[in-house]
């Protein structure tokens, strides 16, 4: 089936099959890796993406719900995503690095909505999202200075 | 000593941009013209012996080749002893074997392929249990269901000479890594030579192991480290890399391998869970008097590790402490449940929940506070072990014990109503390497390369803990340049030499030391060049700085290293560890450094739910000197996070030999909310052998977790819980609600 979508701004048309799942047609028919596939049933967040600035796990929705939708990866060149990917270095939040695209994307996905978020709220954003490497309190701090940040830009 | 400029610093990790951007190449993200996609077939059955029948399978449109045991030219692999088969050929040991690889043009073909193979099993006894395993009446291995045997005894263990003692049996269970992302591997060939791209702890090793199976010279494989998305000792003993090599060679296309999360918990090894029968005992000056254990540890169907892991138990039972009289047998035993290996503590892991919580019962069966007796009794520099090895410097434990005491003293009161709260003391102390006498070399080659940049080859591996900045900072160090400078060559076995493994908490000490000797003697012959250029007298009062070399007086003397790039200047480093192999009664040096840290956390619980909260800590870690601060939080928190898993969530709920819990929506691993924020403390008490004084912390931070937490369940609820997981379920069960 022929779907009309936006991915990181760009606007495409494609053939997808009904039973092609979304992180399939990103890794696969787009080559756009950065989504990370974990556990393939929505525990574990790594492939996270933005749909219309929602953070929804791509191995759980099928790439024809995205017809008409936008769809944000960690491939997207966005100032903000710079400001916090750069933010998320600083703090030393990065370890293995496999969750760090689903991660960012939720971090994303919440300071969207949430200007000023506190310790709760980015603990809630993320709660979706698995690590097993940094115990999450430097993501969880690089969020909050991201958050600082991008309020500095705005002003 | 010249001040250090960037070793001390909070360095930005080297390839952290790369992660944030989603450009770092896991080896599922490459896709190659022409591949092949290979799906494992597994034993569903615990032990038996099994016949199989492809030939529907291989009618299927789209399949192209069914692997098996006949394909391998050497049937086994293992990372001590060869007891695992790439592909088993008639007798499966333990649920989730691999008995043959389904190649087939897309994985749905591949898929459908599976349903049509038939496996006929024939049903042999199973042994589940320590106790089963011990009786020896079915054997999985050889001649003995006893794979390894230690003891530790030292001076004469006498509890009637003790005034206070206290037994207790603990039970800890297997657990899974749960690294984030799967195995993976994509194999294929460069002329005649065999290329694997996976993602491993050590490529020089599986370049070995891929090339026995298949029956090649190493040199004609060539192992490359793609990007490691976490290991945690689960990505010590090989999967997929023998099976998709086996596959280039065979069909001459590309072969990908990429394992579901359910068929990642079948195929990596487990912790192993250890049954730990203790009695401790003291005078009444608070002085640890005696140590008397018992160990017994399941490693399923397979070794990997075990004797090294049972070593390592029994050498840390006694904890941070100087105990003079100790008795501790240790074995290791076959099962025919998931294979048990290298887990981050390595054995130090399971005992410390152990002599941690004995310390706690001792000290109120004798009316002193927990914190008293630990100080009466920690080991200080001149003590000696429970294997007689001497503390010869850099033994902080003591400073950290006192600094997590007094910062959990501040952390008291506040106390909700209607919840149970508690606060909990653990220490542990964890040697750093290979150990016992085994040869612990790591290698480094620093050169100028033509960018006139320092370049350092080394087969490490950045598995998440930082290495590749920890290296990058120690040769920036020599260079007196930023480590964003410094290009790293570690992913491939063509062009590094073999620097070991990543585990162990080896790499920072072992491989750091490396490289630093390395750049130290490049940097000799750089100077060395300098001053044959300028005909100067000797290499007194010149400066390396930002790729460039002048003389201080003169600076109008000077030299780019760019000038350097065609000379092939290069400086090797070679460190080994200095340890010694254990005497018949245990007594020996068997690791060196030993790192040390003091925890203290504060537990919540619901009495009416049971469920356990740990909502605030502090944590003191011994690094010797710590290279980069910010990465070592990083760990102490991600050690903390493991460390809260093993304690209070994490079963794989294992039943005859199946893994009843393989999936993260059963398997519960620790979320953000249940991560306290911690106060995160690093003593730094230089090792003279280190490089810069630096210890690994790898492991050591997720050691004093689990026991800290139910010390302070203990304290808010009365109850003493000597078998993990404490879940909800368990903590009402015996709280009695």
């Amino acid at each position: 089936m022929i779907i009309n979508t936006t991915i990181n701004g760009e606007k495409i048309e494609f053939d997808v099959s009904p039973n092609r799942r979304l992180i399939d047609f990103l890794r696969e028919d787009l080559h756009l890796t950065g989504t990370k596939e974990g556990c393939s049933e929505g525990e574990c967040g790594t492939c996270t993406v933005l749909l219309d600035g929602e953070a929804v796990d791509s191995c759980l929705v099928m790439a024809f719900q995205i017809d008409g939708k936008s769809v944000t990866t960690i491939e997207a060149t966005d100032d903000d995503l710079s400001i916090i990917k750069e933010t998320f270095l600083e703090e030393g939040a990065p370890q293995c690095g496999y969750c760090m695209p689903g991660m960012v994307l939720s971090a994303k996905g919440l300071l969207d909505k949430n200007k000023k978020p506190n310790r709760d709220d980015v603990k809630e954003a993320i709660s979706g999202n698995l690590c097993r490497c940094t115990g999450y309190t430097l993501i969880e701090d690089a969020i909050i200075k991201s958050s600082e940040k991008l309020g500095d830009d705005n002003e | 000593m010249n001040r250090l400029k960037t070793v001390g610093t909070s360095s930005k990790r080297v390839e952290g941009m790369d992660k944030l951007n989603g450009i770092s190449m896991y080896p599922q993200d490459i896709f190659m013209q022409d591949e092949l996609i290979g799906l494992t077939i597994r034993s569903e059955i615990a032990h038996a012996n099994f016949k199989a029948n492809y030939k529907k399978a291989l009618k299927l449109d789209g399949v192209v080749d069914i692997l098996t045991s006949k394909d391998v030219s050497k049937n086994e692999h293992g990372v001590l002893f060869k007891d695992h088969q790439v592909f088993c050929d008639g007798t499966v040991k333990r649920v989730g074997d691999p008995i043959a690889l389904i190649i087939a043009e897309n994985l749905e073909i591949a898929k459908e392929a599976s349903k049509l193979v038939q496996i006929d099993y024939t049903d042999l006894p199973g042994v589940f249990s320590l106790e089963e395993s011990l009786k020896n009446e079915t054997i999985i291995h050889n001649e003995t269901n006893v794979i390894a045997e230690i003891k530790i005894d030292k001076g004469q263990v006498d509890f009637d000479k003790c005034d206070f003692v206290v037994e207790e049996t603990f039970e800890v269970p297997s657990v899974e890594h749960a690294f984030l992302q799967p195995e993976a591997s994509i194999a294929y060939l460069e002329g005649e030579r065999v290329v694997v791209v996976s993602s491993t702890q050590y490529p020089h090793w599986d370049q070995i192991e891929i090339a026995e199976a298949i029956g090649l010279d190493t040199s004609k494989v060539k192992v490359i480290n793609a990007t490691v998305g976490g290991a945690f000792g689960g990505r010590e003993d090989i999967t997929s890399q023998i099976h998709a090599a086996i596959g280039a060679l065979k069909i001459k296309r590309p072969i990908k391998i990429i394992y579901s999360r359910e068929e990642s918990v079948l195929a990596h090894s487990k912790r192993h869970a250890m049954e730990m029968k203790m009695k401790m005992g003291a005078n009444r000056e608070g002085k640890l008097i005696a140590l008397k254990g018992e160990i017994l540890a399941d490693t399923g169907a397979y070794a990997s590790w075990a004797p090294n892991i049972l070593r390592k138990a029994c050498v840390h039972a006694s904890g941070p402490y100087e105990i003079p009289n100790v008795y501790i047998e240790g074995k290791s035993l076959y099962t025919n449940n998931p294979f048990a290996g290298a887990m981050r503590g390595f054995g130090a892991t399971q005992v410390a929940v152990a002599y941690e919580q004995l310390i706690d019962m001792l000290a109120e069966k004798m009316g002193i506070s927990n914190y008293e007796l630990r100080l009466r009794n920690v080991l200080k520099v001149g003590s000696k072990t429970a294997t007689s090895q001497v503390m010869y410097n850099s033994v902080p434990i003591e400073k950290c014990l006192r600094i997590a005491e007094e910062e959990l003293n501040k952390l008291r009161g506040n106390d909700k109503p209607n919840v149970l709260t508690g606060y909990g003391l653990a220490l542990s102390i964890y040697g750093t390497g290979y150990g016992n006498g085994f040869p612990d070399v790591s290698n480094n080659v620093a050169k100028i390369n033509e960018d006139g940049l320092i370049e350092i080859s080394s087969g490490f591996t950045e598995v998440g803990q930082g290495a590749k900045t920890v290296m990058a900072q120690i040769a920036s160090e020599v260079f007196n340049t930023d480590p964003s400078k410094i290009v790293i060559n570690c992913e491939n076995t063509d062009n590094t030499p073999d620097t070991g493994t990543a585990a162990a908490s080896r790499q920072t000490y072992n491989t750091g030391n490396a490289v630093k000797k390395s750049c130290e003697s490049l940097k000799d012959k750089i100077l060395d060049y300098f001053v044959n250029k300028f005909e100067l007298n000797n290499k007194i009062g010149i400066e390396i700085e930002n790729e460039e070399v002048y003389l201080k007086t003169l600076p109008s003397k000077r030299m780019l290293f760019s000038e350097l790039s065609n000379l092939c200047l290069s400086g090797e480093g070679t460190f080994t560890a200095q340890t010694t192999t254990l005497d018949d009664c245990g007594q020996g040096a068997p690791y060196w450094p030993y790192g040390f840290n003091a925890l203290g956390v504060k537990v919540e619980i619901d009495p009416k739910s049971g469920h356990i909260n740990v909502v605030d800590g502090v944590f003191v870690q011994d690094v010797g000197k710590a290279i980069n601060p910010r990465q070592i939080e990083g760990q102490m928190d991600g050690g903390f996070v493991m460390g809260l898993g093993y304690a209070l969530y994490e079963d794989l709920n294992i039943k005859n030999g199946h893994i009843i819990n393989k999936k993260f929506s059963n398997y519960i691993l620790p979320t953000s909310k249940d991560m306290p924020t911690l106060k995160k403390i690093i003593v730094e008490d230089p090792e003279e052998t280190g490089p810069y004084g630096a210890k690994g912390i790898g492991e050591s931070v997720t050691i004093p977790v689990a026991p800290a937490i139910l010390n302070a369940i203990f304290d808010a609820s009365g109850v003493r819980f000597t078998k993990l997981p404490v879940t909800p379920v368990e903590f009402m069960k015996k709280f009695g609600g």
